[in-house]
C-alpha cells in the first residue's frame, strides 16, 4: 500500500512520518517548557484576584466606623501595593482551566474539518485524522471538567451549577462520547466514517450555538457571572503562555498518536496481503 | 418522462407517510399512551410535594421534558415501517433529490409531533395546572412549542436516519439527540415558563429566549438538510 | 500577624487542596493518554514480530 496518495490537482493525505512528525517533539518539549514556565508566572508573578472587602478593625478586632457609620476598608501594604481586599489563590486554576477549554474547542474544530474533508473526498485517511482530533478533544475536555470542578468546589461552594460555561463544557463532553458510542455501534467502515463525519461536523457547530444559548438567555436563577473588568498585563501574559504550551502539547500528541495509528493501519494491510498469498 | 417537481415529490411522499400513519394510527396511538405514562410517572415524583411549591415555574420544564421523552419514542420509528418493509432502497431507486426525503419525513414526523401535544398540553394542564391560574399570556405558549417542535423534527430525522442502521437503536438515538438538543430545550423552557409564570420582564425573556431558538431551528435545520443526503446514501 | 492580614489570606490554606487536586489530576490525564498511545505502539510492535515470523517461514517453504 503506498504511503502518500498523488492525485493530480488534489492534495495529498496527510500520513505519518513527514515533517509534521520531526517538528512534534521539539513541539512537546516546548509545550512542556511553555506550561511550567506559566505555572510558575501563575503563582508568584501574576497579582492574586481580588475577593471580598475587608474591614479595618481595632485592637479588639471590632470593625472600624467613619462617621457615617459605614465600615471602613482596612489597607495593608502587601509587597508594596496596598490590599483591602481577600485574596484569592483558588482562581490560580483558571490560568490552566481556559487554555485547556480553548484548546480542546480547537480539537473539535479540526476534527470537523476533517470529516468536512472526508464528505468531499471519500477518503478514509481523513476519517482516522477525525477521529484522533476528537480523542485528543476528549482528553483535553475531561482536564477542562477536572479544573472546572475544582474552580467551581472551592469558588462557589458547591460541586456543580448550571451555569452557561459548566453546561456547555458537560454538552460538549457529551457530544465527544457520543461521536465514540457511535463509531463503536457501526461495524461497516464506509458507513462508520460517514455517520460518525455528520455528527461530528454537527457536534462542532453546536457547541457555540449552545454557549449563545444558555449565556444569552435570561435566567433569574442562575445569573451569568461575569468577572468584572478584563485581565491586568501580567495575567494576560500568563494565560497566553500556557495557552501555547497547551496547545504545543495538543499537537504533539495529535502527531504521536496519528503516527500509531497509521502504523497499526500499514501492519494491518501487510497482514492481509500476506494472508492473501 | 420528466421528473416531477421538487415540491410534487414532497407532496407525494408526505402524503404516504400520513396517509399510513392515519391508517393504522400505531405511532400516534403508542405516543399518546407514552405521553399519558410520562404524566402518571410526574404524578407520582410530585406528589410528595407540599402546598407552597409553586408548580407554575417547573411546569415549563416538566413539559419540554415530556415533549423530548415522546419524541424519542416517534422519532425511533419514524423509519421503521420502511426498514421493515424494505422501502428504503426503493426509495433511493426512484430519481429523487435526496433532500425531499428528508423535508417530507421531517415534516411527517413534525406533524405527528403537533398531533401529539395537542393532546398531551390540556393533559398536563389537567393533572397539575388546575390548582394554579397561570398568567393571562399563556396563549403565548403555542410558539415556542412550535418553533421547538420544529427543531426537535429536523435534528431528530437526520439522527433516527443515522441510529437506524446501528446496533442499539433507542439508546444510540437518545445518546446523540440529547445533547445536541440540549440549546433548544433551554430557550425552548425559558420562553414557556416567561409566558406560564408572567411578569415584568415575562414578555422581554419570551421574545429573546424565542429569537434564540427559532437561530438554532434555522441553522440546524438547514445543516440537516445539507447533511442528509450523505446519510440517507450511506 | 494582625486579624486584617489574617483575614486577607484567609482562603489560602483552604483552597490549596483543590488546586493541587486540580493541576495534578490534569497532569495524570494527560500521562494516562500518552501510556495509552505507548500502549499502542507496543502492541504494533508485537504485530510486526508476528509478520517478520510469518515471512521467514514462507521463504523457508519457498526455498
Amino acid at each position: 500500500m503506498p504511503d502518500t496518495k498523488r492525485q493530480p490537482k488534489q492534495r495529498s493525505l496527510p500520513e505519518a512520518g513527514q515533517m509534521a512528525d520531526r517538528v512534534a517533539p521539539f513541539a512537546l518539549i516546548v509545550g512542556i517548557v511553555l506550561t511550567t514556565v506559566g505555572f510558575f508566572l501563575a503563582f508568584f508573578y501574576a497579582a492574586p484576584v481580588n475577593g471580598a472587602e475587608v474591614y479595618a478593625r481595632d485592637a479588639a478586632g471590632n470593625i472600624l466606623r467613619d462617621s457615617a457609620g459605614n465600615a471602613l476598608p482596612a489597607l495593608e501594604e502587601i509587597g508594596g501595593q496596598l490590599v483591602s481586599n481577600v485574596l484569592l489563590i483558588s482562581q490560580k486554576i483558571f490560568y490552566f482551566h481556559m487554555p485547556v477549554a480553548l484548546v480542546s474547542f480547537l480539537a473539535l474544530a479540526v476534527a470537523a474539518f476533517y470529516c468536512v474533508r472526508f464528505l468531499m473526498t471519500k477518503q478514509q485517511r481523513y476519517d482516522t485524522c477525525a477521529r484522533i482530533s476528537m480523542e485528543i478533544a476528549l482528553v483535553f475536555v475531561i482536564c477542562t471538567m477536572i479544573t472546572g470542578e475544582m474552580w467551581t468546589r472551592f469558588e462557589w461552594g458547591v460541586w456543580w451549577t448550571w451555569e452557561p460555561r459548566l453546561t456547555t463544557y458537560l454538552i460538549l463532553m457529551l457530544v465527544v462520547i457520543a461521536y465514540f458510542v457511535l463509531r463503536n455501534a457501526l461495524d461497516d467502515p464506509e458507513r462508520c466514517a460517514t455517520y460518525a463525519a455528520v455528527v461530528g461536523i454537527i457536534a462542532f457547530v453546536d457547541v457555540p450555538i449552545c454557549f449563545m444559548i444558555t449565556r444569552l438567555v435570561p435566567s433569574s436563577v442562575h445569573p451569568v457571572v461575569l468577572r468584572e473588568g478584563g485581565m491586568s498585563a501580567d495575567m494576560g501574559i500568563t494565560l497566553v503562555l500556557v495557552l501555547i504550551g497547551m496547545l504545543c502539547v495538543a499537537f504533539a500528541l495529535y502527531r504521536m498518536r496519528f503516527r500509531q495509528v497509521r502504523m497499526q493501519e500499514r501492519v494491518e494491510a501487510l497482514k492481509a496481503a500476506l494472508d492473501e498469498e | 418522462m420528466a421528473t416531477p417537481s421538487t415540491f410534487r415529490q414532497y407532496k407525494t411522499l408526505l402524503v404516504k407517510d400520513v396517509r399510513q400513519e392515519f391508517r393504522t394510527k400505531e405511532m400516534l396511538t403508542s405516543m399518546g399512551i407514552y405521553a399519558l405514562l410520562v404524566l402518571i410517572v410526574y404524578g407520582a415524583a410530585l406528589a410528595q410535594t407540599s402546598n407552597q411549591l409553586d408548580i407554575l415555574q417547573m411546569s415549563g420544564g416538566l413539559l419540554w421534558a415530556l415533549i423530548v421523552f415522546t419524541s424519542l419514542l416517534g422519532l425511533n420509528r419514524s423509519f421503521f415501517a420502511e426498514k421493515e418493509q424494505g422501502c428504503i432502497e426503493g426509495i433511493l431507486l426512484a430519481p429523487l433529490d435526496r433532500s425531499v426525503l428528508f423535508l417530507a419525513k421531517a415534516t411527517s414526523n413534525l406533524l405527528f409531533l403537533i398531533i401529539i401535544e395537542v393532546i398531551a398540553v390540556p393533559l398536563f394542564w389537567f393533572f397539575f395546572l388546575t390548582t394554579t391560574t397561570p398568567a393571562e399570556t399563556f396563549p403565548l405558549m403555542v410558539v415556542p412549542l412550535i418553533v421547538g417542535t420544529i427543531g426537535v423534527a429536523g435534528v431528530g430525522t437526520l439522527l433516527s436516519t443515522i441510529t437506524m442502521n446501528t446496533r442499539g437503536k433507542d439508546v444510540m438515538l437518545a445518546v446523540l439527540f440529547i445533547p445536541l438538543i440540549f440549546p433548544l430545550l433551554y430557550a425552548c423552557v425559558s420562553a414557556t415558563t416567561a409566558v406560564l409564570v408572567g411578569g415584568d420582564t415575562a414578555l422581554n425573556t419570551f421574545m429573546l429566549s424565542l429569537v434564540l431558538a427559532a437561530g438554532y431551528d434555522i441553522i440546524m435545520v438547514l445543516l440537516s438538510w445539507v447533511l442528509y443526503d450523505f446519510v440517507i446514501s450511506a | 500577624m494582625n486579624p486584617v492580614l489574617q483575614e486577607i489570606y484567609s482562603t489560602v490554606i483552604p483552597s490549596a487542596p483543590y488546586i493541587i487536586a486540580a493541576y495534578a489530576l490534569l497532569w495524570v490525564v494527560l500521562l494516562m493518554y500518552v501510556l495509552f498511545v505507548v500502549r499502542g505502539f507496543k502492541k504494533t510492535e508485537k504485530q510486526i514480530a508476528i509478520l517478520e515470523e510469518a515471512l521467514a517461514e514462507k521463504e523457508g517453504l519457498n526455498r
